[in-house]
């Protein structure tokens, strides 16, 4: 059975707070909520570390298709290098086509491509790895991590490979909660497929408002309800953020004050809302996982 | 100090790993202070999806946009669909969606990577070429340096393509000789891998937290495979004093020198907020004080002998890239095979 929600936390820029916000909301609405967070940040994973788990569970590669050339049937005609949207598949003229691993995405382009069923459909390679880590804090939950293998450049199928994953185990009727990387690229938009519910997360810079937009613009074209989170608010001006999501439609906004005891917390790897509940940082997420908390309610996500 | 003439010209990236360390807060105050010792130089945003080096560097216009319209997107003709879901089986980015019975492909999601119309039965899918994947920019700071910026369109693919397109723009701009300087993207994927495509010399910029020290090691590997010799900069360093011997004992431990730690300063982001590297914005606040020493060190000790240093700290053994390829048959995809 699908998730009953799917929330995605997102942001853009950098070093928003995206884990921070993602691992401390998961922690408090795991006291009332079945759900499973997904670090889909394949490139730069660190759900686990905030969570402070010492190692990942339960690996399985991430197997993406990869040609494998038959030259017995192969008549070196060109069509699969021509079908190659990657430049993988390099052919002087006249001589058989030999494929570059690490620019292949994996695509099967030339599969279908080829006249002369010369390309087995069986070649794999692994791009990466994907985790399922149970997390024993709180009320307890299950972290579903992407990872690319450093040297892979293809991060949308590992992106994919691991969201399938998360979708696979998610308790029925559940709580998805979706972390992405940085960027507005199509890995994100992967990412935030399934989510109904968009949290992006900026911090109070032209340089998070500038990529804010772009998220946005993802966002609402892919038909996405919004929340605003502004983290680190205080250290300069938000209006122009607040008022940017209000134009693309954002229904909620929140301001998680600058917290020099939050970022220590970070730091060390243990959720802020569990080491200080009290920190003004900590209050501002229980703001907000209260609010998805009334979200996943009114959409029928199973309770404790 | 007479300025040598770097020829040919070296390139030299700032990137991190983890996003949200300092990379163009550093790169900033590296380029100007570059620029104003004499060097050439030609400053290159590499973080396609998120670029922001203009940003801090106050750009108001550019003297040149070129549009990049080498994106592909898939549609898919309804009267001639027969629901068969063939394409939705083949697309790896999972970008075939159906709603009310009818297929239609997200344009966020899609590659363009013709897969689902080669696959396609009754030939419903067809193409849009040359869709705009984005631009390369160009403009003139007002620090005597030239800026290339790439940016890639909301939801498309290849953000890496425009940074080799970047890059290159770059280095031809530059000319004969001198320093292209390279701001990374968060992460490991294409983007960064095509910024560091070519470099001799990387900055890694990390912050005393798990998460960076995880993110450090997993971009130090990349650069390992491209021989890249190393530096780092510790960033925010007095936030987590505990977790900061972390960080010092990996450099250590992988022949990385530590070229310098800047303090937390609220200085920098105001200085954001005013579109000014914090050198200018308040050059006797702690950050800009030890951002300033670290370009100091790089102008002066490491690019004036670049290959002496490179020939110091490159990568001692060499870690090629590997990749994992599964004959059928065979099943040699663990990890520590």
């Amino acid at each position: 059975m699908p998730p009953a929600l799917v929330a995605a936390v997102t942001g853009g820029k950098g070093g928003t707070g995206k884990s921070f916000v993602a691992t401390n909301i998961a922690v408090l609405l795991s006291r009332q909520l079945e759900l499973l967070l997904a670090d889909l940040d394949v490139e730069a994973p660190n759900d686990h570390l905030l969570l402070g788990a010492t190692r990942l569970e339960n690996e399985e590669p991430i197997a993406v298709f990869f040609p494998l050339i038959d030259y017995n049937r192969c008549t070196a005609c060109g069509a699969c290098a021509k079908a190659c949207d990657t430049g993988a598949i390099v052919m002087a003229r006249g001589t058989p086509p030999m494929v570059m691993p690490r620019l292949c995405s994996g695509c099967r382009a030339c599969l279908y491509a080829c006249p002369y069923n010369a390309i087995s459909s069986e070649g794999r390679r692994v791009i990466g790895y994907t985790y399922s880590t149970p997390i024993r804090r709180s009320g307890g939950f299950r972290l579903v991590t992407g990872l690319l293998r450093e040297g892979e450049e293809h991060t949308p199928p590992a992106v994919v490979a691991a969201k399938r994953r998360a979708l696979r185990e998610t308790p029925d009727e559940g709580l998805l909660i979706v972390d992405t990387g940085a960027g507005t690229g199509n890995s994100i938009s992967a990412a935030i497929q399934e989510a109904e519910l968009v949290i992006a997360v900026t911090e109070p810079t032209p340089l998070g408002l500038h990529d804010l937009k772009a998220i946005l613009e993802i966002a609402r074209g892919m038909g996405k309800r919004i929340w605003l989170v502004v983290n680190r608010a205080g250290i300069a001006g938000h209006e122009k953020h607040v008022e940017l999501a209000k134009a693309y439609g954002a229904e909620k906004t929140f301001l998680i004050p600058f917290d020099p005891q939050a970022a220590r917390s970070y730091a060390r790897g243990a959720p802020a809302v569990e080491e200080c509940p009290a920190c003004p940082a900590s209050k501002a997420l229980q703001e907000l996982a209260q609010a998805l908390l009334a979200e996943a309610r009114e959409k029928g996500v199973k309770a404790k | 100090m007479k300025v040598p003439e770097i020829r040919p010209p070296v390139e030299l990236v700032v990137a991190s790993g983890k996003g949200g360390v300092g990379k163009s807060t550093l790169t900033a105050v590296l380029a100007l202070t570059l620029a104003e010792k004499g060097y050439r130089l030609v400053a290159v945003d590499a973080d396609a999806e998120a670029p922001n080096l203009h940003l801090v560097l106050g750009v108001e216009e550019w003297s040149r946009v070129d549009e990049v319209r080498e994106g592909r997107l898939a549609y898919i003709l309804d009267d001639r669909c027969t629901r068969c879901n063939i394409c939705a089986e083949v697309c790896t980015y999972g970008a075939v969606e159906v709603k009310d019975g009818r297929y239609t492909i997200n344009p966020y999601i899609c590659e363009g990577c013709l897969t689902c119309s080669l696959a396609c039965p009754p030939k419903a899918i067809r193409y849009r070429f040359r869709v705009k994947s984005g631009e390369i920019r160009v403009a003139e700071t007002h620090y005597g340096f030239t800026l290339v910026s790439a940016e890639t369109m909301p939801g498309r693919p290849n953000s890496g393509k425009l940074v080799t397109e970047a890059k290159n723009l770059g280095k031809k701009l530059l000319g004969p000789s001198g320093v292209l300087l390279v701001d990374a993207a968060a992460g490991i994927g294409c983007q960064v891998v095509s910024s560091l495509t070519g470099a001799q010399l990387v900055v890694l910029v990390a912050e005393p937290t798990l998460a960076s020290l995880s993110d450090l090691k997993r971009i130090h590997k990349l650069t390992k495979h491209f021989g890249i010799a190393p530096m780092l900069v510790i960033n925010k360093y007095d936030l987590n004093i505990d977790t900061l011997p972390l960080i010092e004992e990996y450099a250590e431990k992988e022949n990385i020198p530590v070229i310098g730690r800047i303090p937390y300063d609220p200085s920098v982001p105001k200085a954001m907020a005013e579109a000014k590297p914090i050198t200018v914005y308040d050059p006797d606040s702690p950050a800009a004080k030890a951002a300033k020493s670290i370009a100091n060190h790089i102008a002066e000790n490491v690019l004036p002998h670049w290959r002496a240093w490179w020939a110091k700290y490159r990568p001692r053994k060499p870690e090629p890239y590997v990749p994992i390829i599964l004959r059928p048959g065979q099943d040699n995809s663990r990890k520590h095979a």
